[in-house]
């Protein structure tokens, strides 16, 4: 069967300072399809669609739209050939609504030259209901969900008239039902005659939603296949180089005495609504606890309550016999306790810094890193340069600026300092987010080691597929309380989905 | 900290030739001879011994603004009220300089600096205090305490300080509180030493010891942006780094105000002008917030500065010009972007990696 070709990029060639982005790189979608572009972090899929989108110009190679050749140099001539991009970081105006967001730019005007505000929101609402969304035209975006949000950026390359839709990470920051919402959307788009290119690196998504994949690693392609002809494994090991075990290789675990027992905990969040109402956990030495659950349902303020970032209103967290609620976060982390937090670029890491000044975060005072406060900076390279290499932190230099390491590397430097000082609990919250598939094994394996070696770990995830796979034991979070423990060798994945829908058996 | 690169000093000398370009046209513009000009602010900055003192002597206060500037910054603060505490730093070293008729010649001298330092960060605690405590934006009251000083000083020259009947302004200070004068007919004073220890210091501080880590752990390049999450999550107490960076910052304004009139006008009067605190945010970014880089571009700056003076003296061309040349300059230094893609030529990039070779 003969196709259209809605895009082809040939021969693609794209050189940055030191890396190559793209190297050759041919890259076709057929009109109406659901094409993956999947690779890891810095393999180059980015670049590739900033070119496409005009932002960035290829050292070599040609474009092809619709199976003309043309010179694309600046995002307008991208949006007047009917490419639309949604990138992973929304392009939103906050206190605007859905229409004024959409709308923004080429307004419809009366004759007196007025934007005709309620000729803009109807065709909004209209261009939305031909493609099954629901549009609320009066909400704020600073009030919408995520969800909500990514859909009017969708609906503003349809509102410019887009034909192939380039949605980046889209999943990356929706909960499940929110991606099931979203390929519902995908799907419509490409039943009205779209064409849709979904990058991601989550691959049971590619199998789920794509027709057809192309695989990228180290701005080379890998292969383009069928999903149909293809399997999870296969892409795995093409985007990786290597073969990956998809399942956490661990023993049995073997818990001992009991670190950590939390009882009857209750915390508020930022603005004072109660998000954890009674949280009971107890975690013993050798073995991982998870929780499980959408996220937003109180597991960002428990492990912040655990960890000192936030006072708990209720309760108690007894560690090693020692109630250290509301405690201070410098006591709590010098009790040998290691948190890997949620949020990597705010919290985990100050990018601004140099590596090795952020690896020290949690050892900089102790001998013999400084000594009477002046550190000593030939250990402190010493000591940088190990966890480095032990951590596998690709960077040519631990004097560089963490804000320039792939966003894999970053979280290799917050795991390899959290796990540096021989913590007796680690706490990790969403530990591998936005991480390649590569450094996710890595990070899993870590995880295992720090358990098999004598640690406590209790790991936060919105990634079912994480908790299920490394953790022992399970914890079902919903509404701010653990509704429901489980041992995951017992379960699946749907009746783990009724539970973190708050349904109890 | 970024290290300097190739690219910096690439943007800087074509900085220089743009500015050059533009003071060319200019001075050309207002009927002067542009070599001629050229040529009385090279030796205004740099002919002679005197000049040379002279060009120290204008870089003395700059490098502790600037530094005060950077400290400020790196702790994620934006202190632009360094000037206000110049003010007050100079007029209570001023009176201290009159006020302790019994001291040796060393310690009155120290007491003097001391005193100016402790009322320039005092000048600072509430700004700090508002920031941390109440979430008051140290950008806007920074600003409003830089009238607020001009204003205080003032009077305070009149009325409570004032000795002479005729004009505003203290008694002149004793000889014991005098930071010498070490060149004839040359306001250079042994101040400049202490600048630029200060600077030696500060660098030690800041990027060798836990207390500057802990410092800087919530700011460092993000100017503006504390409260930082980082600091507070690895345990570092970051109300403290902001308020004990502002007050370390007050305290290096004071410091320059008491310098400038312990070493050079010797008492404090109502018409008395400072705006290096201004000058030497613009040194500070200049110098990549590296407290050595704030002490070359602070030379270089008063070198400029006192060349300026020198063309005014000689031509008609007013010194204004060159502090519009100094502002061009600092323009065109600051704009990164205009080399950017240059790294691809090989020879560019070999010489890149050579100035941004890593110890580490």
């Amino acid at each position: 069967m003969s196709k259209d070709i809605a895009i082809h990029l040939k021969n693609i060639t794209k050189e940055y300072p030191g890396v190559v982005a793209n190297k050759n790189v041919d890259f076709q979608v057929f009109k109406g399809e659901i094409h993956a572009l999947v690779g890891e972090n810095g393999a180059g899929k980015s670049t590739l669609m900033k070119i496409l989108y005009g932002i960035e110009q290829p050292d070599e190679g040609e474009i092809l739209i619709n199976g003309e050749l043309e010179q694309i140099n600046k995002v307008e001539t991208a949006i007047n050939l009917g490419i639309g991009m949604v990138h992973q970081e929304f392009t939103l105006v906050p206190s605007f609504t859905a229409p004024e967001n959409i709308g923004l730019g080429q307004e419809p005007r009366n004759s007196q030259g007025i934007i005709d505000w309620k000729g803009l929101n109807k065709l909004v609402v209209d261009i939305a209901e031909k493609y099954g969304f629901k549009v609320d035209p009066s909400l704020k975006m600073i009030d919408a969900s995520v969800g909500v949000q990514q859909r009017t950026e969708i609906l503003k390359t349809l509102y410019r008239n887009a034909n192939i839709l380039i949605l980046d990470e889209p999943t990356a920051v929706l909960t499940p039902q929110e991606t099931d919402e979203l390929f519902t959307v995908i799907r419509t788009l490409v039943d009205e005659g779209k064409t849709v290119v979904f990058i991601t690196h989550k691959l049971r998504e590619v199998m789920e939603i794509a027709d057809r994949v192309t695989v990228m690693r180290a701005g080379e392609v890998q292969g383009v296949s069928e999903t149909k002809n293809t399997s999870i494994a296969e892409l795995a090991s093409q985007m990786v180089g290597r073969e990956v075990f998809l399942q956490v290789k661990k023993d049995e675990a073997k818990p001992e005495e009991e670190i950590l027992n939390v009882e009857d905990l209750w915390v508020h969040d930022a603005r004072g609504l109660l998000a954890v109402k009674g949280v009971s956990l107890n975690i013993r030495k050798g073995e991982i606890v998870g929780i499980a659950g959408v996220e937003g349902n109180g597991q960002s303020e428990l492990v912040e309550a655990l960890t000192g970032l936030r006072k708990t209103s209720q309760g108690s967290i007894n560690y090693l016999g020692e109630n250290i609620a509301s405690s201070s976060p410098k006591n709590i982390r010098r009790k040998k306790i290691a948190h890997i937090p949620e949020d990597r670029t705010n919290t985990g890491l100050n990018t601004q810094l140099s590596i090795w000044e952020n690896l020290i975060g949690n050892s900089y005072f102790r001998k013999p890193l400084s000594t009477n406060g002046i550190f000593n900076l030939k250990k402190i390279a010493m000591h940088s340069n190990k966890l480095k290499e032990d951590f596998d932190i690709r960077a040519p230099n631990i004097s560089l600026k963490v804000k320039s390491l792939s966003g894999g590397n970053q979280q290799k430097v917050v795991v390899a300092r959290e796990l540096s000082e021989d913590p007796i609990l680690t706490i990790a919250s969403q530990p591998t987010r936005g991480v390649d598939i590569g450094n996710i094994e890595a990070i899993h394996e870590q995880l295992v080691q720090m358990r098999d070696d004598g640690g406590a770990v209790l790991l936060v995830s919105a990634e079912l597929d994480e908790v299920m796979a490394v953790a022992d034991r399970v914890g079902v979070m919903y509404e701010g309380q653990i509704v429901k423990w489980v041992n995951p060798k017992e379960v699946d994945q749907s009746q783990m989905g009724l539970y973190m829908a708050g349904i109890k058996d | 900290m970024e290290k300097f690169s190739f690219k910096d000093v690439l943007v800087t000398f074509a900085g220089l030739l743009i500015t050059a370009f533009i003071a060319w046209v200019l001075i050309s513009a207002t009927g002067n001879n542009p070599s001629e000009v050229a040529l009385y602010l090279y030796e205004g900055g740099f002919k002679g011994t005197r000049n040379i003192a002279n060009s120290l002597y204008q870089a003395t206060p700059l490098i502790l603004t600037a530094v005060a500037t950077l400290i400020s910054f790196r702790v994620g603060m934006f202190n632009i009220g360094i000037n206000g505490s110049m003010y007050v730093g100079a007029l209570y070293a001023g009176w201290a300089g009159y006020k302790f008729t019994t001291l040796g010649h060393f310690t009155h001298v120290t007491v003097c600096i001391l005193i100016g330092m402790l009322v320039g960060a005092a000048w600072m605690l509430l700004p700090a205090l508002l920031r941390v405590y109440a979430g008051v934006s140290e950008i806007i009251s920074t600003i409003i305490l830089n009238f607020v000083a001009v204003l205080f000083v003032s009077y305070m020259a009149n009325g409570p300080f004032r000795a002479d009947p005729i004009a505003p302004a203290t008694p002149r200070i004793l000889e014991t509180a005098e930071l010498k004068q070490i060149f004839p007919n040359s306001q250079f004073n042994t101040g400049f030493f202490i600048a630029v220890f200060v600077a030696i210091l500060a660098h030690f501080v800041l990027n060798k010891t836990t207390f500057g880590y802990e410092l800087r752990s919530g700011g460092d390049g993000l100017v503006g942006m504390y409260p930082s999450r980082f600091s507070s999550y690895l345990g570092i107490p970051s109300d403290r780094s902001a308020i004990i960076g502002m007050l370390i910052s007050g305290a290096l304004g004071g410091l320059a105000g008491a310098i400038e009139v312990l070493g050079a006008v010797r008492y404090f009067f109502q018409e008395l002008e400072f705006n290096q605190g201004f000058d030497g945010i613009l040194i500070g970014i200049l110098g990549k917030l590296e407290p050595i880089g704030s002490v070359i571009a602070s030379l270089f700056y008063g070198a400029i500065k006192n060349g300026g003076f020198y063309v005014d003296y000689k031509t008609d061309v007013s010194r204004e010009i060159i502090i519009v040349l100094i502002s061009i300059l600092i323009f065109f230094v600051s704009a990164q972007k205009m080399v950017k893609g240059l790294e691809k030529y090989p020879f560019i990039k070999k010489l890149d990696n050579f100035f941004s070779r890593k110890k580490m």
